[in-house]
């Protein structure tokens, strides 16, 4: 069965949780932005963690679906209508055949993911089903949605109303603090320049997108020059060119790349970057690896108690 | 300069680091990036979930709730020990036609006035040479390639494209390299390949490879059209020599 796209929003794609191996030859592994949105979302209707669902940017699409499944929508703060009447999100709920289900435009934050019970049932690119739109690869016909799309569904495997308790539901209209490790070119900045970063916050500026995100504020210093011999970007590497901005490499970024990279946004703060507007503010805090395992390691557990389920599934 | 006494871990957030074995382009250095990461996916490193060779150094990324970062970086340090260039399998050369005439090579004026050399002698020059693909990134399939004769070194262009067909094979410094999807471009575009070094529609997308070497043969517009038409309806055959050792 399947889901009828209406109106698809300036950016809706599909994904899964990305792409693994080939990032070796420049193939980006794409996948959600805000991966712990994205996450919750599958787990409300009871979807495995890499099942497909869509990434809706800004502001969201319009679908029909053939038959009854249970939906969640998570992340941005766009209202969510089916058939006109207003739907709870961060909350699993059922949906019947015939059925418009509408994401609005954002209030705050700038990705939802919506998770269908079965998945979307795009054909598998490289083993993912993450939409790369550069590259023209995996998702529905390596493009975002267009209207009049239709989207295979997997077969569910069931379903139950369940929600995400309230303090895993980020607050996108705050200004968040997002954790960073210092390297693998921090020996290439001033101690002003790295003090800087850390100092004062950074705003999104408009060139933001899935290959990465251009911030603006306090000027960071290189102790000589900005070129390096290329080598390989980690997701969430803050690269600094001439200009002394940072950079923050996302999710379709370049594999590889010549210019310094102060620092990394750890993991489990990438998908709070991914939320935050052009004009908004971000602050950064210095981190070390291990600091970083252990923030990680918690974080994820913690994950694992997001839900609450109304009855068992 | 050159190859590291000891191999430099940087950290790159907490899934990532980067293994750096020296300081300069050189084919020794690179080898042994090739060779730890062959070593890597042969004995499947615990906690390794993804490698990125580049020029003189590897990313690897790795799950931490999988390996911490002392055990990752001591067997990633007896791996360094037995990487050395022999480990690696034989490589390929890959034979690439590339037409070097008219609006497909329309900067090979430009760069044979810059060199002080005529059009045709650079053709020449850049097809006679042996290249070897240090690694493959930026976008996807781009092969990052030095063995240009040194009469075609050349500075990059001062003001860079915004547009760069696919395709396009191109020198820049030391070095060459073929764009592989429409992006920006600072190199100097000497002629046009009719191969695809990127097609997401093939189940494997990608023509080159690190450590891969490769040739290029010089060809007409009628058969670059030729083998373009080929390749767009599937029956084109890549050269591939038989592999040799390194």
């Amino acid at each position: 069965m399947n889901l009828l796209v209406h109106d698809a929003g300036p950016q809706t794609t599909v994904q899964d949780l990305g792409r693994r191996g080939s990032l070796r030859e420049g193939i980006p592994p794409s996948g959600p932005m805000d991966r712990e949105a994205f996450l919750l979302a599958n787990r409300l209707v009871d979807n495995a963690d890499d099942a497909a669902g869509l990434e809706c940017t800004v502001i969201g699409p319009r679908l029909e679906f053939a038959d009854e499944r249970w939906v969640a929508v998570t992340g941005a703060t766009m209202a969510v209508t089916l058939n006109g009447a207003a739907m709870p999100r961060w909350a699993a709920f059922q949906v019947k055949p015939g059925e418009i289900l509408r994401l609005g435009p954002a209030a705050s934050g700038v990705r939802a993911y919506l998770a269908v019970s079965g998945g979307i049932d795009t054909p598998l690119s490289l083993g993912s089903r993450s939409t790369y739109l550069r590259g023209q690869l995996g998702g529905h016909h390596g493009r975002a949605l267009k209207k009049g799309d239709t989207l295979p569904l997997g077969a569910p495997s069931g379903g139950a109303p369940a929600r995400v308790l309230e303090p895993f539901i980020p607050d996108y209209a705050e200004s968040p603090v997002v954790r960073v490790v210092l390297g693998p070119q921090d020996d290439r900045f001033t101690e002003r320049g790295i003090a800087a970063l850390f100092d004062a916050p950074y705003e999104m500026t408009p060139q933001a997108d899935r290959m990465g995100a251009r911030l603006h504020g306090a000027r960071i210093e290189h102790t000589r020059g900005h070129d390096i011999i290329s080598d390989g970007v980690a997701f969430g590497g803050v690269q600094v060119v001439g200009d002394g901005q940072p950079i923050v490499l996302l999710a379709d970024r370049q594999s590889t790349g010549g210019y310094t990279k102060i620092g990394t946004v750890c993991s489990f703060d990438i998908g709070r970057v991914c939320q935050v507007k052009p004009g908004q503010r971000l602050s950064f805090k210095r981190v070390t690896v291990a600091e970083a395992h252990e923030l990680g390691g918690a974080y994820r557990a913690e994950l694992d108690h997001a839900i609450h389920w109304e009855e068992a599934p | 300069m050159g190859i590291y006494a000891e191999p430099r871990f940087l950290p790159c957030g907490d899934l990532a680091l980067s293994v750096e074995l020296g300081d300069d382009i050189n084919r020794e250095v690179n080898a042994r990036v090739l060779a730890l990461e062959y070593l890597i996916r042969q004995r499947s490193l615990t906690g390794v979930t993804e490698t990125v060779p580049s020029y003189r150094s590897l990313l690897v990324y790795y799950d931490p709730l999988s390996v911490g970062w002392d055990d990752l970086t001591s067997s990633l340090h007896a791996l360094w020990r037995e990487a050395r260039p022999e480990v690696l399998p034989p490589a390929r050369t890959v034979e690439v036609p590339c037409c070097y005439e008219g609006e497909l090579g329309f900067e090979l004026e430009g760069a044979a006035e810059k060199l002080g050399l005529d059009p045709d002698e650079v053709a020449r020059l850049h097809a006679s040479a042996d290249y070897y693909v240090y690694f493959v990134g930026f976008t996807p399939g781009l092969p990052y390639m030095t063995g240009m004769p040194e009469r075609l070194n050349i500075p990059r262009l001062v003001q860079p494209r915004t547009k760069t067909p696919p395709g396009s094979v191109s020198i820049g410094g030391t070095q060459c390299c073929i764009y592989s999807v429409e992006s920006p471009g600072g190199f100097w575009v000497l002629g046009r390949t009719p191969l695809l070094l990127y097609n997401p529609s093939a189940a494997d997308p990608i023509l080159l490879r690190a450590g891969d070497h490769v040739r290029f043969r010089a060809i007409d517009r009628a058969e670059y059209d030729g083998i373009a038409a080929a390749v767009a309806q599937g029956t084109y055959t890549t050269h591939i020599e038989s592999p040799r050792h390194r």
